[in-house]
């Protein structure tokens, strides 16, 4: 199982020509098979035929004497017949008569005369029948036929220690050959399919190289031979022309975000800075009216000069959220003032509860980039605004713990539905409908290597988001 | 004097040619049985060739496997003569007669050996007994009759103290049976032994002799007595006797181990005759 695990890891080129290989394998065990059947049956024909011959020509010779029961011919015989065939192949011939008992062996210390001869013929088959067995010592059994009728039998050993040898030594070749063969043409197909597959080699890397970021394959390096590939390889190539537009176009929206929120703030912040203008227009025709009464002026001046202060406050945070300037300054305290003054007219309209509490302090907040927290935490504010509806309760929690800030952003409305849950908390392809502000959420979150929380407990839902401590302090 | 005898044989065939013509058409039948050593090629054409250019006639060499079959070929006329043991020449001593008798060490002597595997512990015959043996022609003096009869001095016969008693017509074969553990023990001629150790050693070499008989009559060469005048026959004997005088004769003596070809009183084979009669009296 891990085996094929890891088989399955193998890159391409490795593997198409290990399966090559595992193939040119099984064709050689079925060829060598085959051949070895072959030299199996050549064998045991050659054997066969040799105990043939040999039995019919002894029992030709044999018949007379052992019709006689005259052991001196038959010993004779045997012994001669020994002596021609060089006792290479025969290795001991006992000759019984009709009573089974022996009448002669070409080595009578083995088979004195008149002992019983059936424990020679354990094992033995006829001449026509005999197989290789594996065993260096066969025996076969022939009856002694003269005249018609069966006069005795014979039981001869025969000796295939070099049949053996023969086929050992074919096996080996065999194997060696084979493993040779196996090995030129499991190489062979190795060079040839990585270089078939080169291109695909180079799919691969090109999609690995750059993390995420897909490079498309030069022109020149598309193989026009084959259209199967070079198809697949301008997919390929227009697939990361499509994955830098979308990447670009996302990036595109993020930064359109930021005024989307802002737009959505417009409304209040306009009553924000609509209010103090008709103190400040009041106090301007209270300065005009009465120049000549310098307490009056004065305190008229100290209006407007509060008026504008609190338009140039609010002007700044507007401001602070949009300069692109500020990308990489460090998150501080102030921040977290400027979303409270962006977020209250908000919550003012609405009539929420706002409960704001930062209680992480500069030095833990200094660890996080201010543009991209700003960015989440508005939004955060925003939808819990959005979802809280009139008179709900909407809170801010900045805490630090260990290595990490934790901002917190609740409220009292309805539970969050399953489409928007995906935006913030998934991955995957956007559910059709709705906007983008909780998907750009997940993915700043991801981008800083955070984490997002969902909880609903107790009429109140909890959107946390966990940032790990990156910034100088922690570097 | 070489040359002289050379001319003088030279100048006896040309004057024999008419005759050796005129015979031509009957050669004279020798007969021989593989008894002694097994039908070697050479000997055979050797002494063929011997006996030819002695006797000037064309020798026809009869071969038998039996001594039986020898003496009744020799009785019946099939034979003109025949190299025999002296056991069968004994047994139709009033038939046949002797026309040489072979040299052998010196004397036409010879011994009956009884031999055993090389590694078998027996010491003499009665050693011997529940074994299986093989003597090597019913017939013969040195393969049958000497351990016969020592048994038949023992009150016992072949079939009764061997297990298995077995005839391999041939004293090699009996060597070759014993040799190679077809029998326990063997009655085999001395000469053929002696020769066999010479020219065969890792044959005899796997066989030990345990015991040897007493000197008995060398196995001769015999025709039938009412024949022995015929010119044939006599110049057969003249051949036999005259083969140490010739190349050829030499030759055949030489392959045959043989120093020459000698007349012989019949009493040359009394020790047989006292065997036979030991054997019939037992």
């Amino acid at each position: 199982m891990i085996v094929m695990r890891r088989f399955r890891n193998l890159p391409v080129t490795l593997r198409v020509p290990l399966i090559t290989a595992a193939l040119m394998i099984v064709l050689a065990l079925v060829a060598s098979q085959s051949v070895l059947g072959a030299l199996d049956r050549v064998q045991d024909a050659r054997l066969s035929e040799t105990a043939r011959l040999h039995v019919e020509g002894l029992s030709v010779a044999l018949g007379p004497s052992v019709l006689r029961q005259d052991v001196w011919e038959v010993y004779d015989i045997l012994d001669r017949a020994r002596l021609a065939s060089d006792g290479q192949r025969l290795l001991l011939t006992v000759v019984a008569d009709e009573r089974g008992r022996v009448l002669a062996a070409t080595d009578p210390h083995r088979a004195p005369v008149g002992v019983e001869a059936a424990a020679f013929g354990d094992g033995a088959v006829a001449p026509e029948a005999v197989r290789m067995t594996g065993d260096p010592v066969l025996r076969v059994t022939s009856p002694l036929q003269y005249q018609g009728r069966t006069i005795g039998g014979i039981v001869t050993e025969l000796d295939v220690t070099d049949l053996l040898a023969e086929r050992r030594q074919v096996t080996l070749w065999l194997l060696f050959g084979n493993a040779l063969a196996t090995g030129v043409l499991a190489f062979g197909g190795w060079l040839a399919v990585a270089r078939i597959l080169r291109p695909v080699g180079a799919q691969v890397q090109a999609m690995d190289a750059s993390g995420g970021a897909p490079r498309p394959i030069p022109h020149a390096e598309i193989p026009h031979g084959d259209p199967g590939l070079a198809r697949l390889i301008e997919t390929y190539n227009q697939m990361t022309t499509a994955v830098e537009e979308r990447a670009e176009a996302e990036r595109r929206l993020a930064d359109r975000e930021r005024f989307v929120s802002l737009g959505r703030l417009s409304s209040a912040l306009a009553h924000e800075v609509n209010n103090p203008l008709g103190g400040l227009l009041n106090a301007a025709d209270t300065i005009r009216t009465y120049a000549d009464r310098p307490d009056v002026v004065r305190q008229s001046a100290e209006l407007m000069q509060r008026g504008l202060g609190h338009l140039r406050d609010v002007t700044r945070a507007m401001l602070d959220q949009n300069r692109l300037d500020r990308a990489g300054q460090p998150l501080r305290p102030e921040d977290f003032e400027d979303l409270r003054l962006l977020f209250e007219p908000e919550a003012l309209s609405r009539n929420l509860a706002l409960a704001w509490e930062v209680g992480a302090g500069a030095a833990a907040l200094a660890s996080q980039p201010a543009a991209p927290v700003r960015q989440i935490t508005l939004n955060l504010l925003l939808n819990a605004g959005a979802a809280a509806g009139k008179d709900g309760q909407v809170g801010l929690r900045v805490s630090n713990g260990g290595d990490r800030l934790s901002i917190a952003v609740s409220n009292t409305g309805s539970a969050m539905g399953e489409a928007d849950l995906k935006r913030l908390l998934a991955s995957g392809p956007l559910p059709p409908g709705g906007g983008v502000g909780l998907r750009l959420v997940h993915d700043i979150v991801s981008g800083l290597g955070g984490s997002l929380h969902h909880d609903r407990a107790e009429g109140r839902t909890v959107i946390r988001v966990d940032l790990p401590a990156t910034g100088p302090d922690h570097a | 004097m070489h040359t002289r005898r050379s001319a003088i044989l030279a100048g006896a065939a040309f004057c024999a040619a008419p005759l050796v013509l005129a015979q031509g058409t009957t050669p004279f039948r020798f007969a021989l049985t593989p008894v002694f050593l097994d039908n070697d090629a050479a000997v055979i054409s050797a002494l063929r060739a011997a006996l030819g250019e002695a006797m000037g006639r064309e020798i026809e060499l009869v071969q038998r496997r039996t001594y039986q079959e020898i003496t009744g070929a020799l009785l019946d006329g099939s034979v003109d003569a025949a190299w025999t043991c002296g056991y069968p020449y004994l047994q139709h001593r009033d038939q046949l007669s002797l026309l040489g008798v072979p040299v052998w060490r010196g004397a036409p002597l010879y011994q009956s050996y009884l031999i055993v595997a090389a590694d078998d512990g027996a010491t003499s015959l009665a050693d011997l007994k529940s074994g299986a043996h093989a003597f090597s022609d019913p017939d013969s003096n040195s393969g049958y009759l000497v351990t016969a009869s020592d048994l038949a001095r023992m009150g016992t016969t072949p079939d009764n103290f061997f297990s298995r008693s077995i005839f391999t017509y041939g004293h090699r074969n009996v060597v070759r049976a014993v040799a190679g553990g077809l029998t326990r023990s063997g009655s085999v001629d001395g000469y053929v032994w002696e020769v066999l150790n010479s020219v065969e050693p890792g044959l005899t070499a796997r066989t030990r002799v345990i015991s040897r008989s007493e000197d008995l009559g060398f196995p001769p060469f015999v025709a039938r007595t009412d024949r022995m005048a015929e010119a044939g026959v006599a110049a057969c004997s003249k051949a036999l006797q005259g083969l140490v005088q010739s190349n050829t004769g030499r030759d055949v003596l030489r392959l045959l181990f043989l120093d020459a070809v000698v007349s012989a009183d019949p009493a040359l084979f009394d020790g047989i005759a006292l065997r036979m009669a030991a054997l019939a009296g037992g």
